[in-house]
């Protein structure tokens, strides 16, 4: 019996430490995942050694480096060293990803194996793009992702594009104003209200207002209320749904944000939206000089400068505050978009008034095969090595790579306090605030996602900036934007926009 | 009233300079620049105001895999398709340009001038819409994604200006000089190139400088066109362009894009002095 | 002016002509055959190929789209603002350094680097350099204690795009000048320092005359290429703010690759086309008519 119990031990140990010698031996070859080691599954690092693809060559176009172009490079070269392939990366700006897969697809072409965007691009580019195999559907890793993600990155039921990010729009403020008593006192005194993080836009269009031009960190410089994105680019019409989402998301009256479900009437320009753009309008007054030519690259630079006390759209922002050469690390946090004090019930033509909350699953970075590709195999095999366990732990410690989380095990506040050095506090209500808007939200706005998508969002940051310069009113702004809307839906047919619509609006009124 | 004439004018470069100086010592020193030292305030002088770095300048030859954009293979692409579409195009440009200015043509209504105008309209249409056309036309003829296609695409684009240029330049040689050198027994070819050639050298640096400088900067052409074999220098430094602008790379890539043309510069000037038509045309 | 014909056979001129004009042409054809039929179909994102609409894509733009027209009407405010001030400023340069002057040489390569930076970056460079609260300008402005909007504002982002493009622009028109200055023959010079002319008088009655078949080519072909200003507006401004500083090209530009309307944006650039060809021909009559009739 006891040399049984011997002999167990001896395996079990045995066993242990083979797998520990496992991790040595490839976070040895590959120092990016030393902190890890390979973590087991169909696409880790010892997988991926056992396949050979010497004498092919993959093609991908990717964002601009370092967010996603450099996590793309360097599994490029990672896979390149496991299997032998060929890998060429060539990178390219944000705006110009869509023209670039485009051009290509429409002229019957495939230059690119694997091609980067966002996930709004899908319903646009779904015809020409190869839908993800069961075998990667089904695998533990895949299994891991949240279920809103899954549904960012399906159409109808099937898989098209691979998730490998994740992205939401959140409130970032600044710790050292928002929780620090002296300030909590002096807010009090002047204004009778509670200086806290904002739970609606008013709050926040307050707060900001009070605490815009003054220098309230001592670095001798002025600070602001807000960062925003304004400039009239690809992006600003995201921060206006982020503000407008709690407005006009009524869980009264589902089918529908953008239209109405039933009769492709454009809500845009009804009064929860025409609030919206009010405060919008109204922040003008507390952004940084300049601050309404802003884009993300500006509002990354204003508020991960130390320049203002909120922002609110994307994760850079804050990843960028929190970086160690940050002067304002641990300074920052991170809770849930403000809501609205009211919401408009288009059934009843009126305002329901109390509290209403909706956060706004925006789009994020997102990959996919292309269909007339010669090498699903192989792109596949990439992408799946690139969101693998160890590959996607250690890019989201790594904050400039803009890989966000997206898997049920990435809410761990563990990972940014151990790997990041973040204060426990903020990676606790980091990953809350992250959590709360995946799994737990049952009212909630997804990014439009129809035939022509670009055009209609093109003509909402065409009437909001308007409205932002003083060119027009909010009502007269959207309401310009409505009739734009309409032609739309006209020229690309009613009922393909319908159908394209609901499998949006489904996801929206997810009631759990 | 002379000294305040002379006063005038230099005090008019002067400031011309400065002007066309300011932003290259800005982005000079930008360069040396990092997150922190952009994002606080405008600052401008290294150790003084700001801790100066690298950075800006050693992404420019770093793999993509660490997180830079290795421009040197694109410098000499770029440097190879400027030259050759130039070439070509002052070649074919300056012959069709002799032929408007010296001989008459008349096909219906369409005259010399209307030819002339043919040409330089080509430089009218907004480079989008061809888009789409030059990309199934290089398709079709398998030269996407490479020089050749490239330096095509780029003769058509360069061509209208050297003949647009040229035209003026030869109207300004007096139809004399040829009449002389045909007198004298030359036939229409050496009359052109013995004679009237060298009295438009100014012309001729002039028109292939601008053929040069169009074909460095284009962006959008190369863009479309290419994809991962041939990058030409203004997309890859592109690449760099992502969420956060990094105002220091992209100031050290402007410096960089900036250098060999001042080289030609230099050589332009040099050639523009020599060809001062100062005495007796012979 | 006589007008010398050559005694020679008709093929020596096509020999001259007929290379360029057929490598032209033939590379020309497709693309332009092709945007004429892209106009008349609905090709987008959604309905990708040539299906045949007729001319509603003209129909559209002429009845339906306000914004094509009022960016046009912005497009010709700036690019004739431009165009002048780079003529102007241009020209007195190209005076100035022309004849002897302390490190001439020096001064005529420097006025010539702006146009060879490459827009697309240099333009990021303008960006941060007007940056309203980062930037040196505004940091120069505050020892004023103004803060001068200068991409916020609708009539200062106009200004800021006239001035980057003057800088980019104007060694160009320099440069043009300048070789056409170096080229001009001596006799008439000659006999107006004899006559004891002023250089005022030299320049309005000498230089001038004899430039301006020049300058009429300097800014016609001027007009053509700061009608398409692009890369400035889209990085300094993204049109904006609001539509401030929205030109035809960069609308066609969005319609085409940022919304993909290409059948549209196809219809908007040749109409566009015709609109310039037209004006550009009236503009060089009429030059041409002030110009050089005169004398």
């Amino acid at each position: 019996m006891r040399i049984l119990i011997y002999k167990l031990t001896l395996v079990l140990t045995l066993v242990f430490l083979s797998n520990y010698a496992l991790a040595d031996k490839w976070s040895d070859q590959f120092p990016h995942i030393k902190n890890t080691g390979d973590i087991p599954g169909e696409c880790s690092y010892e997988s991926m050694s056992k396949k050979d693809y010497s004498g092919r060559t993959l093609k991908i176009n990717t964002h601009a480096v370092p967010v996603m172009g450099e996590p793309t490079a360097l599994h490029a070269e990672q896979f390149r060293k496991l299997t032998g392939a060929e890998v060429k990366v060539v990178h390219t700006p944000a705006g110009d990803l869509y023209a670039k897969a485009m051009v290509p697809f429409q002229a019957g072409q495939a230059p690119y194996d694997i091609v980067f965007g966002f996930s709004n691009f899908i319903r646009d580019w779904m015809q020409y793009l190869e839908p993800v195999p069961e075998k990667y559907v089904n695998m533990r890793q895949m299994q891991d992702v949240t279920q809103s993600h899954i549904g960012v990155a399906s159409w109808d039921g099937q898989m098209i594009q691979f998730p490998i990010d994740g992205d939401r729009h959140y409130l970032k403020y600044r710790k050292d104003v928002i929780d620090n008593p002296k300030f909590q006192k002096k807010y009090k005194a002047d204004t009778g209200r509670t200086l806290k993080i904002p739970t609606t836009w008013k709050e926040y269009g307050e707060i900001a207002a009070y605490f815009n031009g003054w220098d309230w960190d001592n670095d001798g410089e002025l600070e602001y209320g807000s960062a925003e994105v304004m400039k009239k680019d690809d992006l600003m019409f995201a921060a206006f749904f982020s503000r407008s989402a709690a407005y006009s998301k009524n869980p009264r009256t589902p089918g529908g944000f953008y239209f109405d479900l039933e009769t492709m009437e454009p809500l845009i320009n009804n009064p929860g939206f025409v609030e919206a753009l009010n405060d919008w309008v109204a922040a003008t007054k507390y952004v940084p000089p300049g601050g309404i030519n802003f884009g993300l690259g500006d509002e990354i630079n204003s508020f991960g400068g130390g320049q203002t006390l909120f922002s609110f759209s994307w994760d850079d922002a804050f990843v960028k505050a929190m970086e160690d050469s940050s002067p304002i690390k641990n300074k920052v946090g991170a809770a849930p978009l403000p809501g609205a004090e009211k919401v408009w019930n288009r059934g009843d033509n009126s305002w329901d008034m109390g509290h209403n909350q909706a956060p706004y699953i925006v789009w994020g970075w997102a990959a996919a095969v292309a269909k007339k590709s010669k090498n699903h195999d192989m792109a596949f095999d990439y992408l799946c090595f690139f969101a693998n366990d160890a590959n996607h732990q250690a890019d989201i410690a790594i904050g400039r790579f803009g890989v966000n989380p997206f898997k049920k095990s990435d809410f761990d506040p563990q990972i940014y306090i151990d790997r990041q050095g973040w204060d426990p506090l903020i990676a606790k209500s980091y990953a809350a605030t992250l959590m709360g808007m995946e799994e737990y939200s049952t009212n909630r706005v997804f990014p439009l996602r129809v035939p022509g998508v670009f055009q209609f969002t093109g003509a909402v940051a065409t009437g909001t900036s308007k409205a932002l310069a003083g060119q027009l009113s909010p009502k007269e702004a959207l309401d310009e934007v409505a009739a734009e809307w309409k032609k739309i839906i006209k020229r690309v047919g009613a009922d393909n926009i319908r159908k394209a619509y609901a499998v949006g609006v489904a996801l929206e009124d997810n009631k759990k | 009233m002379k000294f305040f004439y002379i006063i005038s004018k230099y005090l008019a470069i002067t400031l011309w300079s400065m002007f066309v100086v300011a932003p290259f010592l800005w982005a000079l020193s930008t360069s040396f620049k990092d997150f922190n030292s952009v994002t606080k305030k405008a600052t401008y002088i290294p150790w003084l105001q700001f801790e100066p770095s690298l950075e800006g300048w050693k992404v420019l030859i770093r793999s993509p895999a660490k997180g830079g954009v290795d421009i040197i293979e694109p410098y000499f692409n770029s440097i190879f398709v400027t030259c050759s579409a130039s070439l070509i195009s002052i070649l074919l440009g300056t012959l069709a340009a002799y032929a408007l200015s010296r001989f008459t043509f008349k096909a219906g209504f369409i005259k010399n001038n209307d030819i002339t105008f043919f040409f330089i309209s080509q430089r009218i249409m907004p480079p989008i819409v061809l888009s789409i056309p030059f990309f199934l036309m290089l398709g079709y003829l398998e030269l996407l994604d490479s020089l050749f296609g490239l330096i095509l695409v780029y003769i058509v684009l360069l061509m209208p200006i050297a003949v647009w240029i040229m035209v003026d330049f030869f109207n300004k040689v007096p139809k004399e000089i040829d009449e002389t050198a045909l007198i004298d027994g030359c036939n229409p070819y050496q009359a052109f190139i013995k004679v009237v050639i060298p009295n438009s050298i100014p012309g001729l640096i002039v028109a292939g400088l601008f053929c040069i400088i169009f074909g460095w900067i284009d962006f959008f052409f190369a863009f479309i066109l290419t994809f991962t074999e041939v990058q030409l220098l203004p997309v890859k430094i592109v690449a760099l362009n992502s969420s956060v602008t990094p105002w220091w790379s992209l100031s050290a890539s402007a410096l960089v894009s900036v250098a060999p043309l001042i080289v030609v510069a230099f050589i332009v000037e040099r050639y523009l002095s020599k060809g001062d038509l100062s005495g007796a045309l012979k | 002016m006589v007008v010398t014909h050559f005694k020679m056979n008709f093929k020596h001129k096509f020999v001259f002509l007929f290379p360029g004009l057929l490598v032209l042409i033939g590379i020309l054809i497709f693309p332009v055959v092709f945007t004429v039929r892209l106009s008349l179909s609905s090709w987008d994102s959604v309905y990708p190929g040539l299906d045949f609409i007729g001319l509603d894509n003209y129909i559209r733009l002429f009845t339906d789209d306000k914004r094509f027209w009022e960016s046009f009407f912005r497009l010709s405010f700036l690019s004739v603002t431009t165009v002048v001030l780079q003529y102007v400023i241009g020209f007195s340069l190209a005076l100035i350094v022309w004849k002897d002057i302390l490190f001439k040489r020096f001064f005529r390569v420097l006025f010539l680097i702006p146009m060879m930076t490459t827009p697309v970056i240099m333009t990021v460079i303008w960006r941060t350099f007007f940056h309203e609260s980062l930037g040196p300008v505004n940091d120069f402005f505050s020892l004023f204690d103004v803060t001068p909007l200068w991409l916020s504002d609708e009539k200062l982002a106009k200004l800021t795009v006239i001035i980057v493009e003057v800088w980019q622009w104007t060694p160009f028109m320099f440069l043009l000048l300048l070789a056409g200055l170096l080229s001009l023959p001596k006799e008439p010079f000659l006999a107006a320092a004899i006559d004891g002319a002023s250089p005022l008088r030299k320049f309005i009655y000498v230089t001038f005359p004899l430039m301006a078949p020049i300058s009429i080519g300097a800014i016609i072909i001027r007009l053509i290429e700061a009608s398409k200003i692009m890369d400035t507006v889209y990085v300094l401004t993204s049109g904006g703010p609001g539509t401030a500083t929205e030109t035809s090209s960069f609308y066609i530009f969005i319609k085409g690759l940022r919304e993909f309307q290409m059948g549209y944006s196809a219809a908007l650039s040749f109409t566009y086309l015709i609109i310039m060809i037209i004006s550009l021909t009236i503009i060089a009559k009429v030059l041409g008519k002030l110009l050089i009739n005169r004398y």
